[in-house]
């Protein structure tokens, strides 16, 4: 496994570069107590993934700063979600730190009260390293991480945007510049499908629900917004047809036959076998994509941001975070766990592994840890989708059926259905459920 | 040999070929699979015969440092969910088959009926309550739902087509209703409870809708534990395949060793039933 | 003096199934009338949970999908499954082995052998459209068209299914008496005529064990179809199980989710029993035609 040994080489040096930074720029008079909660038991419930990686492999290191014992397990992320709501219902979870995700659980855990307020311990300087501020956090991060009265109830981990992953191989043999504009992606979408030598010009989720994440990129664009004022839902208006007319012509002209029914998945298999020009998709797939063992496009891959639309260029954000669970008797030990996992050490591993982009912009615009990030090109697209970045789904409790309801309604139109029937159908059904659950 | 025959024997292997390649085809492909990279596993056309043998596959499932454990969880739930189901599941099924109570069948059946889902929240909070998450006994129970049912089912099928003229007989020489069916009801019923034993055993291994639930770190069963090993973040087939082998393997090595039970068994019911 | 009763020999077992089911469908059934969001408060509402089912169009239509996807997922194994018994009966070179390999399928853990099946019925690199190619069938979306999803899925299920109708109807044949074999080919019946009018029948009480368990595993299946399609494309193959689990589990409404489990739960029962109403009925006409 060459690809392993060198991410592997580039990590140690970036992170050695990233440690010494952490530990000589520390201010002596502010010492956090690290050593206070020594012998604390944490347990900590996490998602499958890089994030859930990054943290479980290094955790000896925290256990070595801070004498505090962790049990963590990482679970599927779609099981974790549920065995972590099932606990927390009844009262007594069997976890300390939980790790969440916000596009889907923020106003969830908001309303029901289960995670506990970390803002006296940031505040704390025995607890919070100086380093650690709350501007460090990107605007996308604070405003998933805060609830409407200003508390942090978890410490943004790592976000998660949508942009443009393309074959540069297929693009130069049509002679096909990358696109800037929607409009010029369609464009070049139709230059480069060629059904006879099996290869489309654009791969992406038709999934239902899946789909939401890539739509809201287009919604997004042409001047989107999920909800008015008074929370009403927004996605049957002429922007949300716009998009969805978009996303109609390109996964049914140029995309492979049967792509109502993929996920990132199917979508990745066909970007990586080099039979799909370009893909749409969070920023997270750049190793496997450069894995020799798993893709014949290593070196061939283009990154960029998602082109922009008539009203705006912008990248759907998403992202986690870890929070301490409310009813949690070790709280102040949780929070250092916390604060470890969301650390420059930690988030530049995280980021050079290509497994995710931390909240903090002291960690992504250090160009000692940005020297250890091995694709330029990805980290360039990273850098400038923060710029332009914005929650590519509404913040309401009943996310999951936005996204089933909603997401059906645009799987519907790859078989032919009107976009603007399809919609309002969809709006109708969705609306009395919104209702439901936010007026109580 | 007569053409007749001949045409028989040539049908008969054309049938026995169209029944089984499918088994044999997806079996061969998943095991062509555990043994790629993704980049070959991906491959269009497909490769079935890589160049490079990811061995790594199967290394990196068995080198979980818990799969042990997971292992012996497994057994320990499969193993006391299924004698428990023999247990108790036996005699209700000799029971309901001599009386032809097939309304006590039905409540047994509601059981199996009940959507599994709808035993996880309601039990959860009971075990919680009890105190027993943690142990493996919250999964040995509900995988009872799985087996009791089962095993009951088919012994009814069983005890109904062995014949009564043995027990009448017992019963007339004086045997209580217990002696008849340990030493002349039982013995007849060995096959139904071979196939009985193999497929409560089956359903109750590769159970993990309840473990996602009730499972937690050291209680895992290895379906569970295996299911989570899977990475869902990139393509994944090679060991995703090398894992579904590895679960596998027990229950098919149980077939392979019962499978002779069972024609055994079946061989005997014959007899019995010319 | 009557004869003692055979109750003593089913009480354990209701007792163990009944403790453990008793306190889920307490729940369930009082959960059902209350609005409960996770995280909410639970507040009665009667009936309307309920009453919202029958307005409810993504139900409906998983009522439809169910049916359908159930309905040929007990006709497809028990057709298959009994040809394959029939088969196996015969005595040739290597049964064991060959039918150990044919009930493998269903020893496999369903989770995985569904992801394999996902990757095999890629529309554009799966291992199916090029096996097609091979014998010159132009590539099929499968489980990527709503057309074809259902069909597609079923398959899935029959394939790891057939082997259990097998199984049963074998232990069936292995208790039918030879003289009417005998006699039968003495009378120069046909292969079809001798499984027709002597085998069937004989095998009816093992077909509809096979036929009641695949029912109700068919209309509950789970894994499969969530590994595979998670109910898509669109909603095209969302049967009332895999909603239920959207309800109960990603929207965490939980009243609604208890009111389609108790639907659900229904549903199965009155299928149950019209089967094995059917059942009796056979069982009678076979004793009124035997005196």
């Amino acid at each position: 496994m060459v690809d392993t040994r060198i991410s592997r080489r580039t990590l140690l040096t970036g992170t050695a570069a990233a440690g010494a930074l952490s530990l000589t720029g520390l201010p002596a008079r502010a010492e956090v107590n690290w050593k206070k909660y020594a012998g604390t038991k944490l347990e900590v419930i996490l998602a499958k993934g890089p994030r859930g990686d990054n943290l479980q492999k290094n955790l000896k290191e925290f256990t070595d700063l801070t004498g505090i014992q962790v049990e963590a397990e990482q679970i599927p992320e779609q099981q974790q979600r549920q065995k972590v709501v099932i606990e927390f219902t009844s009262g007594r979870p069997s976890f300390d730190v939980v790790h969440l995700s916000y596009h889907v659980q923020k106003r969830q855990f908001e309303k029901a009260g289960w995670l506990a307020d970390m803002t006296p311990f940031m505040k704390d300087p025995n607890l919070t390293a100086p380093d650690l501020v709350e501007s460090d956090f990107s605007a996308a991060g604070l405003q998933y991480a805060k609830n409407d009265k200003g508390q942090m109830l978890s410490l943004p981990w790592s976000v998660d945007y949508f942009i443009l992953y393309y074959n540069k191989e297929l693009f130069a043999k049509k002679g096909v510049a990358v696109p800037k504009t929607l409009d010029e992606m369609v464009a070049a979408a139709e230059k480069l499908t060629d059904p006879k030598e099996g290869i489309y010009g654009f791969v992406g989720r038709g999934l239902r629900n899946a789909n939401m994440a890539m739509w809201s990129n287009f919604f997004l664009d042409y001047g989107g917004e999920f909800l008015d004022a008074k929370g009403n839902i927004l996605t049957d208006g002429p922007e949300a047809i716009a998009a969805t007319k978009l996303y109609q012509t390109l996964l049914t002209k140029t995309a492979p036959p049967g792509v109502a029914g993929f996920n990132w998945m199917e979508s990745m298999a066909s970007f990586t076998q080099g039979r799909s020009a370009m893909w749409i998709d969070g920023v997270g797939w750049a190793p496997p994509l450069e894995d020799p063992a798993a893709s014949r496009v290593v070196g061939k891959v283009g990154y960029t941001v998602v082109p922009a639309g008539p009203k705006g260029q912008y990248s759907s954000t998403y992202g986690d975070g870890i929070g301490i669970a409310a009813a949690s008797k070790n709280k102040e030990a949780a929070y250092l766990l916390c604060q470890w996992a969301v650390s420059k050490q930690q988030g530049a591993r995280l980021l050079q592994a290509g497994g995710g982009v931390p909240f903090r912009n002291s960690i992504l615009g250090d160009p000692e840890v940005q020297k250890g990030v091995k694709t330029k090109e990805w980290l360039q697209s990273v850098i400038e989708s923060g710029k332009i970045s914005k929650l590519g789904l509404p913040v309401v409790i009943p996310v999951a059926e936005f996204r089933d309801i909603v997401g059906a309604a645009l799987t519907a139109t790859l078989s032919g259905a009107d976009p603007a029937a399809e919609l309002k159908k969809a709006n109708d059904q969705y609306r009395p459920i919104l209702e439901r659950s936010e007026k109580t | 040999m007569t053409p007749r025959q001949i045409i028989g024997k040539i049908g008969l292997w054309l049938s026995v070929f169209v029944i089984v390649s499918p088994a044999i085809l997806f079996f061969l492909w998943m095991l062509s699979l555990s043994l790629k990279f993704e980049i070959d596993n991906a491959a269009y056309p497909p490769v079935f015969f890589p160049e490079h043998i990811a061995w790594k596959n199967y290394a990196d499932v068995l080198a979980s440092n818990r799969f042990l454990t997971y292992f012996i969880n497994s057994l320990i739930v499969t193993g006391s969910a299924t004698a428990l189901a023999l247990m108790v599941g036996v005699p209700a099924g000799y029971g309901i088959a001599r009386m032809a109570a097939h309304k006590s069948a039905i409540v047994i059946l509601i059981a199996r009926i009940t959507p599994g889902l709808s035993y996880l929240i309601p039990l959860f909070l009971l075990f919680q309550w009890l105190g027993l998450l943690g142990t493996l006994v919250p999964q040995i129970i509900i995988h009872l739902v799985v087996t009791v049912p089962i095993v009951i089912w088919i012994m009814i099928g069983y005890f109904e087509t062995t014949p009564l003229e043995l027990e009448e007989a017992a019963l007339i020489d004086g045997a209580t209703r217990w002696q008849v069916f340990r030493h002349v009801a039982l013995p007849i019923a060995k096959p139904g409870i071979a196939v009985a034993f193999i497929l409560a055993v089956i359903f109750s291994w590769n159970n993990f809708v309840f473990g996602i639930v009730l499972a937690g770190r050291e209680t895992r069963t290895l379906p569970v534990a295996v299911y989570n090993m899977i990475s869902f973040d990139q393509l994944s087939w090679g060991p995703l395949a090398a894992a579904a082998l590895i679960v596998t393997l027990p229950v098919l090595l149980l077939t392979v060793f019962a499978q002779r039970q069972i024609v055994a068994g079946l061989t005997a019911g014959a007899v019995k039933g010319g | 003096m009557r004869p003692p009763s055979y109750w003593p020999f089913v009480v354990p077992a209701l007792v163990v199934v009944l403790a453990i089911i008793i306190f889920p469908w307490v729940f369930t059934i009082w959960m059902s009338l209350n609005e409960w969001k996770v995280g909410s408060p639970t507040t009665f509402v009667g009936f309307s949970n309920y009453l919202r089912l029958a307005s409810d169009p993504r139900f409906l239509e998983s009522v439809v999908h169910t049916i359908a996807y159930t309905a040929l997922s007990v006709l497809l194994p028990l057709v298959l499954g009994t040809f394959a018994a029939v088969v196996f009966h015969q005595k040739f070179a290597g049964r064991g082995f060959l039918r150990g390999v044919f009930i493998m399928p269903m020893m496999a853990t369903p989770v995985a052998i569904a992801l394999v099946w996902t990757m095999m019925f890629h529309p554009q690199l799966g291992v199916l459209n090029y096996l097609l190619s091979l014998v010159g069938i132009p590539a099929q979306l499968w489980v990527f068209h709503p057309a074809t999803v259902i069909p597609s899925l079923v398959l899935v299920e029959t394939w790891q299914w057939t082997p259990l109708v097998m199984l049963i109807v074998l232990g069936g044949l292995a208790a039918i008496p030879t003289e009417p074999y005998e006699s039968a080919q003495i009378d120069g019946a046909n292969l079809w005529q001798v499984f027709r009018f002597i085998t069937l029948p004989l095998i009816m009480p093992f077909l509809f064990i096979a036929g009641m368990i695949r029912m109700i595993d068919a209309v509950k299946s789970f894994d499969i179809i969530f590994a595979i399609t998670q109910g898509g494309p669109g909603s095209a193959s969302e049967t009332i199980n895999i909603y239920l689990y959207s309800v109960a589990f990603t929207y965490y409404d939980l009243g609604y989710g208890s009111a389609i489990a108790v639907v659900f739960f229904l549903l199965i029962v009155a299928l149950a029993a019209v089967m094995l109403y059917a059942r009796q009925r056979m069982l009678w006409t076979e004793i009124a035609s035997d005196a």
